[in-house]
């Protein structure tokens, strides 16, 4: 990597705004840089442009009316907000759910992730300059979205689970359906690999390149795939297993170094993973009730406090609730993987390139209204 | 959900008892609330406490503000990575009072920092950059204190917590 | 030159509106087909609802694109600004007059028909940067730089490898080349010449994966950011003009022009051979910007620099050096 401290004679810094419209930062993320030519001194991202108050929102709603604006918060793995949300009061509550509604949770939460991670997928090479793959894994995600828009009955946004189990159970056809999925994106590994992973222009782009080691994660709270890719296999499926996760079996895929490439190949693993969970999810689904008898109409969670962390497609999120004894939670905090990630830029970014920015900024896999709020 | 707390509880402890001799030190059901330990410390205290984090290798999750009629509470959850061993320091803060910033010894904390100012108006001392982070410029007003818009509920903060604390 | 202006004129006239025409037809041809090329590259059909096959798609395009108002931002360099992309679009057309489509059809065959090609050539970086820079725009100026800094590191490859051709041909004229070309084209015997005029044409002609200077993900849309209506058109029209110039040239250099292979022209006219071929090429460049990844401009310009120059210059110094043998 280049230096810039020769200080040429006669060049002057300057400021370039990259976003908030534009291509590359996926939604309305503003990131000053301060360049020396194409080389970045200086990082600011600069966020806020999709605030909407979801924490204040919830001061003004019951734990029902609450519901749909977790999976709003982040709207590419809103099923994992959902299910998070609905854990956290479960567990404020002391609520056992059917064994049968958490393997059905889980099987959607996985399918949300590969769908997240496909989209995290196409965008990025789509910022490195290859159009293809995008509308590949479009074409992969599109199969995800009609099964879960076959259960839950929306795309993106879901609003499936429910306070002591989910809606509506599953049937044959959904089962049928996610195990042809998996079959068919296993089968696209190959398409993949050879087209962007044995891609030497791919390879010479990614190699080495943004580094976000443990250091820079411990400073900035980075977790999720980004934390994996520099070889800590935190996990909080693994770390403080929640629903089925300890009965399945799955691996945290790790990195080395924490460059783009380590990133990049952790997503993928993390696909293959999700697929066995899956199965595994499919092949103990055990039959019974999918919603807990005896959930009160009113949900009024005992006073207290939760803190319930979750692994969604971009790290650790969690849902801190305090609860005054009513039906209307005293405070609801959403921590967001993303608000950490894209904080580490400031250190990552300076002394790269621009090409590399755009790079780093789309495999960090950052939502930008999931970091507002 | 048995999770068990896989450090011996004592080390962090020790740790922080020797920089802040202040600290409320207590256990705290995991089943219940998510964390294993919770640090109560003066308000000053907080930059040492923070340091000893550090050198036990926690990292900051989030910072939460949040707000009784008889004073705010800024919470900082830590966690480690290589175990499970959630931590929660809790600061009470009366109106109107200052917090020193650990965006020092966290990186992160920066903009956490500058969300609770956001949100609740607590001015953090020390921190190099208090602008806005969610909220435009040009607001003057802090959302999620409890007089702010619609509010269901205003306590004191023994309402919820009972008296211990 | 035996010819003298009198008959030589009228013929000139004629052609250059045929050139217009055709180059502008060829230009929506290549639009349509780059869509259509994507599209079944990505699991779509691309256009199919104006035309057969979609193909007035592209006509209908550049209705709209004639049709939009010409904004020139107001911090604009005004000169510059109208001047960039008819600068960028004339040059281009230039090289159809020596370019020799069949034996009969170039409409003036040079002796200096390669230089005139690769001297006009030139002068689109020219244009190029003079749009970057007369838009007074940060992401403009950046692909202006990019692009004049990729235009000189490619153009010295190119050139060499065009040399190795000129060395065995002793001839700068189009039709001279190809006729030397009777029995094999000369990509059998100069493969690294032909690869790697072939990569530079692609740089050259600022298309994927050397697309820097217009990355669209990271500088907006680059030189041509300010640009709206007619003037985005005309920089669109240039580039799609400029494909098939080059992929003309390299169907020239290296694969026998209008000849069939070995001599055998099969009973088919030379100016479908010619155009066969030339698309072709055109189909692998289009091939290329949907299969690959934007290379970083550091990489581009040492790869240029540390790969391509030194082969070309050693595949041209062995190429003399054989020549002198024999």
């Amino acid at each position: 990597m280049a230096t810039t401290n020769s200080e040429p004679v006669l060049t002057k810094e300057y400021f370039l705004n990259l976003g908030p419209q534009h291509p590359s930062t996926h939604g309305v993320l503003r990131v000053l840089l301060k360049l020396d030519g194409e080389y970045i001194v200086e990082a600011d991202p600069i966020i806020g442009y999709g605030h909407r108050g979801h924490e204040k929102m919830a001061e003004n709603r019951t734990y029902k009316q609450f519901m749909p604006n977790p999976s709003r918060v982040d709207y590419l793995s809103g099923f994992l907000y959902n299910h998070g949300y609905v854990l956290a009061v479960e567990k404020l509550m002391g609520l056992e759910v059917p064994e049968r509604a958490k393997y059905i949770r889980v099987i959607c939460s996985e399918l949300n992730r590969i769908s997240s991670h496909l989209l995290w997928f196409g965008t990025f090479l789509m910022d490195l300059g290859a159009f293809t793959p995008f509308l590949y894994c479009f074409d992969d995600r599109e199969v995800i979205l009609d099964l879960l828009d076959y259960i839950t009955g929306s795309r993106l946004t879901y609003c499936y689970c429910r306070i002591g189990g989910v809606a509506k159970d599953i049937d044959d056809q959904f089962i049928e359906g996610t195990l042809n999925f998996i079959k068919r994106l296993r089968s696209r590994w190959t398409d993949y690999h050879n087209l962007v992973t044995k891609n030497v222009i791919f390879i010479h782009r990614v190699k080495d390149i943004g580094i976000i080691d443990k250091n820079i994660a411990l400073k900035y709270g980075v977790t999720g795939p980004n934390l994996r890719g520099c070889g800590v296999p935190y996990d909080v499926r693994k770390a403080e297993p929640y629903e089925i996760y300890e009965e399945v079996d799955f691996e945290i895929p790790v990195g080395e170094k924490g460059d783009i490439w380590d990133r990049y190949m952790v997503r993928l693993n993390e696909m293959e993973q999700s697929c066995r969970i899956i199965e595994q999810a499919i092949k103990k689904l055990p039959r019974g009730p999918v919603k807990a008898s005896g959930v009160p109409v009113k949900i009024e969670p005992p006073k207290g406090e939760v803190y319930f962390p979750f692994e969604s497609a971009r790290g650790e999120a969690a849902f801190f609730i305090v609860s005054d004894g009513t039906e209307y939670p005293y405070r609801i905090r959403i921590r967001v993987p993303s608000f950490s990630n894209l904080q580490a830029l400031t250190e990552v970014l300076p002394g790269t390139l621009v090409a590399d920015t755009i790079a780093i900024l789309g495999s960090i896999d950052i939502v930008v209204p999931e970091i507002d709020r | 959900m048995g999770v068990e707390r896989s450090m011996p509880l004592d080390l962090l402890s020790k740790t922080i008892e020797n920089k802040v001799p202040e600290a409320k030190i207590n256990e705290t059901d995991h089943s219940k609330t998510g964390c294993f330990l919770e640090v109560v410390v003066p308000v000053a205290k907080i930059t040492d406490t923070a340091e000893a984090m550090y050198d036990e290798l926690y990292y900051l999750e989030a910072i939460t503000g949040l707000d009784f009629t008889d004073g705010f509470q800024v919470l900082y959850h830590f966690n480690k990575f290589e175990t499970r061993d959630r931590v929660v320091v809790r600061l009470m803060v009366g109106k109107g009072e200052k917090v020193p910033t650990i965006s020092c010894i966290y990186s992160a904390a920066l903009w956490h920092e500058r969300e609770v100012h956001d949100f609740f108006g607590i001015e953090f001392e020390g921190s190099p950059d208090m602008r806005p982070l969610l909220m435009p410029e040009d607001v003057d007003f802090h959302p999620l204190l409890k007089d702010f818009g619609k509010v269901n509920a205003y306590h004191r903060m023994d309402e919820i917590y009972g008296d211990d604390k | 030159m035996e010819h003298i202006l009198s008959n030589e004129l009228g013929r000139l006239i004629v052609g250059l509106i045929v050139v217009l025409i055709f180059s502008q037809l060829n230009a929506l041809f290549l639009v349509w087909l780059e869509r259509k090329v994507a599209g079944h590259i990505q699991l779509r059909i691309g256009p199919k609802e104006v035309g057969p096959y979609g193909l007035l798609q592209t006509i209908v395009d550049g209705l709209k694109l004639v049709g939009k108002e010409l904004i020139t931002p107001k911090r604009a360099d005004r000169i510059l600004f109208i001047i960039a992309p008819v600068l960028v679009f004339v040059p281009v057309l230039v090289p159809f007059i020596v370019l020799p489509f069949s034996k009969s059809l170039p409409l003036n065959d040079m002796n200096v028909g390669l230089l005139v090609i690769f001297s006009f050539s030139t002068i689109n970086v020219l244009a190029i940067l003079i749009g970057g820079w007369g838009s007074n725009n940060k992401y403009a100026l950046l692909g202006a730089i990019r692009s004049v800094a990729q235009n000189i590191a490619y153009e010295i490859p190119l050139l060499l490898s065009v040399l190795s051709v000129v060395l065995m041909t002793k001839t700068l004229q189009m039709s001279k080349i190809v006729q030397a070309q009777g029995s094999y084209w000369f990509f059998l015997i100069q493969p690294i010449a032909a690869l790697t005029y072939f990569i530079c044409a692609t740089a050259e002609t600022n298309r994927a994966p050397f697309d820097i200077p217009e990355a669209e993900s990271e500088l907006v849309a680059g030189f041509h950011t300010e640009f709206s209506g007619m003037r985005f058109g005309l920089f669109f029209l240039a580039e799609y003009t400029n494909v098939f110039v080059v992929c003309a040239v390299a169907t020239t250099l290296f694969l026998g022009g209008w000849q069939g292979p070995f001599g055998f022209s099969l009973g088919i006219p030379g100016i479908i051979w010619f155009l066969a071929k030339t698309y072709l090429l055109v189909f692998v460049i289009m091939w290329f910007r949907w299969t690959f990844p934007r290379l970083r401009f550091d990489q581009l310009i040492s790869f240029s620099w540390k790969v391509l120059i030194p082969l070309a210059l050693a595949n041209l110094i062995i190429t003399a050096g054989v020549i002198k043998l024999i």
